[in-house]
């Protein structure tokens, strides 16, 4: 099952992100930092799609897909941001670093599993 | 300066209030959040939607959180400028006010931010593709 990895500081943003993926065919993780995930992914974690907030303590998103673009195992890992941001400098920002899209919060469940499955190319 | 002091606690209880509601939010929405997913229950898309109001009500709270330090901490600048020097007080007030109208602006930006597709024109435009 493809990896689907998820980064969110707010727990609850997490767990209804949750309630999306647990009927989808998909393996998950959740983090609420950056950091720990970047660790896991430098130790070896491969995952096939990363959705990840902006806004986040220590390690904000920009920053974590910089990082993410700087390891050889997800330099071309699809991104999505998940984030309560909607101005069109920031999106312009994600797209320049490689962001694969952006989704505003709060997010549609429909919408969302539409876009794991199309970056993952899942049968709809 | 009684009343700034008197006035600094008052943001401080604030803040304090705010804290308490944001922990409160938390946790009442991870033991429902928890009790649905125990429970294999499906959620609608206006129960998720509900459900993610706390997240930006979290955001919101923390962002005003931080404008009460920013208006504490210039406060608090002008109280020690005032209390060393009483002949430097109207060129402080004058300081106080543009570093409160700065923190006011940027209070006001915060909430635009942090409301997601509540704020935004294009509110149907939810998920961009590069």
């Amino acid at each position: 099952m493809p990896l689907v990895i998820f980064v969110d500081d707010s727990e609850t943003a997490l767990a209804s992100t949750r309630m999306v993926t647990n009927s989808m065919p998909l393996e998950v993780k959740q983090y609420t930092e950056a950091q720990v995930a970047l660790a896991e992914i430098k130790a070896g974690m491969t995952p096939d799609l990363i959705i990840t907030d902006l806004n986040m303590p220590v390690m904000n998103g920009f920053e974590f897909l910089k990082e993410l673009r700087a390891v050889a195992a997800t330099s071309r890992t699809p991104t999505l941001m998940l984030t309560t941001e909607t101005k069109p400098e920031l999106k312009q920002q994600g797209k320049a670093l490689g962001l694969t899209g952006w989704i505003v919060k709060p997010f549609n469940p429909a919408q969302l599993k539409q876009a794991i499955t199309r970056v993952l190319r899942l049968p709809a | 300066m009684l009343m700034l002091d008197s006035i600094n606690q008052l943001l401080s209880h604030i803040k304090d209030v705010q804290v308490d509601v944001i922990d409160l939010s938390n946790e009442s929405l991870m033991k429902m959040s928890n009790f649905m997913e125990k429970n294999n229950l499906e959620i609608d898309d206006e129960i998720s939607t509900a459900l993610q109001y706390q997240d930006i009500i979290t955001q919101q709270l923390n962002a005003s959180i931080e404008t009460i330090e920013s208006m504490k901490k210039s406060i608090d600048m002008f109280s020690h400028a005032y209390k060393n020097d009483a002949g430097l007080a109207e060129e402080s007030i004058s300081k106080l006010q543009a570093k409160l109208s700065v923190t006011l602006a940027e209070a006001k930006d915060k909430k635009s931010r942090f409301s997601g597709r509540f704020s935004a024109s294009d509110a149907e435009d939810e998920i961009e593709f590069f």
